[in-house]
């Protein structure tokens, strides 16, 4: 590369870093990118604080428990056949519910909910009038559930909204931004080629959007796996393909950032509205499952759904609909897709030098 | 390498609004005013030579440069827009430090070359203040000396003087005289006609988009020839002369000065007149002075657009 473009481009990428990271209007884009952070931290102490409890519970049974013993208890038996079996409960809610006998009369039913554990799994009773009507277990998180929860987040919020987002407030703002606060012109009456410039501008951009959106994916991973001990972590990343998926969700943020970030900066410039290219894109990303196979290769969530590295289970019992955005049914290779949205996004940008040669300032008509 | 500013047959619409019609110019080195009343077309003239809007039609040409290579284009030539908002965030020193940086200079040379345009707008004091604090003179200054810090040839003005107080405009006159001197173009808009008259080496008038005369004003006014010159002559016995004057057929008007100590005359033939003073001279009327007094770019508007549109 011509040594003066590079030293252009650099200067650009220094001007916009400044603007782009401390700028007030780009406050929502942290929060949209730690929204998930704060809800895997909250998730994280949510469980803390019930294995805390679990393991208060499990102190104070009478005998050690196991799931073993959870399992026989059944509905019908009496309250003392479940002593018998799990001792007295360490925590037990009783009270008396009114339930309709007749168009006049009433009756009084008492109830208690017992609850058992053995440090990992409660076990919930439910007894009406002496006899066990509900058995609920549940079970403290699992890092192997966990994945999936990541997976589902970063799928269907992280990718799909946050990136989203957050790539349409910092791209759609680098030329379309500047034309409404009257300042783009400082930059065009500078001796650099305006393909230079939209160049410097998009490395500018992609940089402060990878930084905000691949520390975001870190801190989650690093809220989520806080929960577990050194040794389970280690298993997951040595073990369990773990530092693979770290590794592949990183890389999906930063392509993503790189697709998102060519059609905003493009949308930007081409147009003087971004709400209407904003929704059209957000509809179209959405559908792209129902899109015939040539329309979804010019979408950028086709590619990246293909290097999600976890595929979240489908449930017999979803709706449709969410079945269909969560199968993967056209999965494409991990070149295919990174080569394919990187051309994607080359494309994007080409048309968008075209565009930028030949831009007028007017800011009269913005 | 041509050293001149040339617009061929130059057209620009937006829509079918009229930006400028076909304009033909050729601007020597020197300060150069494009005159006229808002929307006559100056700004359109300014954005169009900077590559900023394109023309409907016809070519520019900046020391045989197209507007199309900014690369080339701006090492040469600078412009001080009317647009009045500044990058966010950046204080002047940092604002025309940057800009510099676009033209791949080291940081050396790009903080030497900011600090010499900071000084030769008198903003030192300020440079570290965020420009976002600046007042609108301050404002003004600081674009002025982002125009200029490259040592540009070629220094477009759009309403340079604007909100400046009367020293510093002052000493930007003086400033921009100091670039023409050294051959340099210095073209300016403003609708000011007085600082015109100053400063200016030619001027262009325009209005509704069409360039309607170019040149140095007096020789602008002598092509005239529609409207009769008005000329003040300072004299002993001003009753006497309108008395002498008013009886040939090329005098219009004759009007004795409110101080009563010289003569307002309109002519139609201003050559006939000056004959005509010299004759009044021999028969004892004792004349300090003879000059005319519409020569200003204000009364060469007022006749060719008939409009007072612009500020005196």
């Amino acid at each position: 590369m011509n040594k003066l473009w590079s030293k252009q481009i650099r200067a650009v990428i220094r001007l916009e870093m400044k603007k782009t990271f401390f700028a007030k209007r780009g406050l929502w884009i942290y929060l949209l990118a730690l929204a998930p952070v704060g809800l895997f931290f909250a998730h994280t102490l949510v469980e803390i604080h019930f294995r805390g409890v679990r393991h208060e519970m499990s102190q104070k049974t009478t005998r050690p428990l196991t799931e073993q013993d959870f399992s026989s208890i059944h509905d019908g038996m009496t309250r003392d056949d479940v002593v018998k079996l799990l001792g007295e409960p360490p925590v037990s809610r009783t009270g008396a519910r009114r339930v309709r006998t007749g168009p006049h009369s009433f009756d009084q039913n008492s109830f208690e909910s017992m609850r058992y554990s053995d440090g990992r799994t409660e076990l919930i009773v439910n007894l009406e009038k002496g006899a066990v009507v509900g058995i609920g277990m549940s079970t403290g998180a699992s890092l192997g559930q966990d994945t999936y929860i990541f997976a589902g987040v970063f799928q269907f919020f992280f990718l799909r909204l946050a990136i989203f987002f957050g790539c349409l407030g910092i791209f759609m703002n680098l030329f379309r931004g500047e034309m409404l606060d009257k300042s783009l012109h400082f930059y065009l009456l500078a001796p650099v080629r305006r393909e230079v410039l939209l160049v410097g501008k998009y490395l500018a951009a992609l940089l402060a959007a990878t930084v905000i959106f691949t520390t975001s994916v870190a801190l989650q991973l690093i809220a989520l796996l806080s929960l577990y001990g050194s040794n389970i972590i280690a298993n997951y990343l040595y073990q369990d393909h773990g530092w693979s998926q770290v590794i592949a969700y990183l890389g999906i943020t930063i392509l993503a950032c790189v697709g998102y970030g060519s059609i905003f900066l493009a949308a930007g410039l081409f147009f003087r509205n971004p709400i209407i290219p904003a929704a059209f894109v957000l509809i179209w990303e959405a559908a792209n499952p129902v899109l015939p196979s040539l329309l979804k290769q010019f979408s950028v969530i086709y590619y990246l759904r293909s290097l999600c590295p976890v595929d979240i289970p489908v449930d017999p019992g979803m709706p449709p609909l969410l079945a269909l955005l969560i199968s993967n049914a056209e999965p494409i290779s991990a070149y295919v897709a990174v080569f394919g949205l990187l051309a994607v996004s080359v494309a994007i940008l080409a048309g968008s030098m075209r565009r930028v040669r030949s831009l007028e300032i007017n800011y009269t008509t913005e | 390498m041509s050293n001149q500013i040339v617009f061929d047959n130059v057209s620009k619409f937006y829509g079918d609004v009229l930006g400028v019609n076909r304009v033909n110019l050729s601007i020597p080195p020197g300060i150069t005013s494009l005159v006229g009343p808002n929307g006559s077309g100056k700004t359109t003239l300014m954005n169009l030579m900077t590559g900023l809007i394109r023309p409907s039609r016809g070519h520019i040409r900046i020391l045989d440069m197209s507007p199309d290579q900014p690369e080339e284009l701006f090492r040469v030539v600078g412009y001080c827009s009317q647009f009045d908002a500044l990058p966010k965030g950046l204080s002047g020193y940092e604002f025309i430090y940057s800009y510099l940086k676009l033209f791949g200079h080291d940081a050396e040379a790009c903080d030497e070359l900011a600090w010499r345009a900071i000084d030769l707008v008198g903003l030192r004091e300020a440079a570290h203040r965020k420009a976002a604090a600046y007042s609108k003179g301050m404002r003004q200054r600081i674009r002025l000396a982002q125009s200029l810090a490259h040592n540009p040839r070629v220094l477009i003005l759009d309403e340079p003087l604007n909100g400046l107080d009367p020293l510093v405009r002052a000493e930007t006159i003086a400033l921009f005289r100091s670039l023409a001197k050294q051959g340099r173009h210095v073209l300016l808009s403003s609708h000011v006609l007085h600082e015109v008259d100053i400063i200016s080496d030619q001027v262009i008038l325009m209005s509704g988009g069409y360039v309607i005369a170019e040149g140095n004003i007096q020789g602008v006014r002598s092509e005239i020839d529609d409207q009769p010159m008005q000329i003040l002559i300072r004299c002993n016995r001003p009753s006497d002369l309108a008395s002498r004057v008013f009886k040939e057929d090329h005098v219009v008007e004759v009007r004795v000065h409110n101080d009563r100590r010289g003569l307002l005359v309109k002519t139609s033939n201003p050559d006939r007149f000056y004959l005509l003073m010299n004759k009044v001279a021999l028969d004892g009327i004792n004349i300090e002075s003879v000059a005319p007094v519409d020569d200003d770019v204000n009364s060469v508007y007022e006749y060719l657009i008939g409009t007072e549109e612009v500020t005196r």
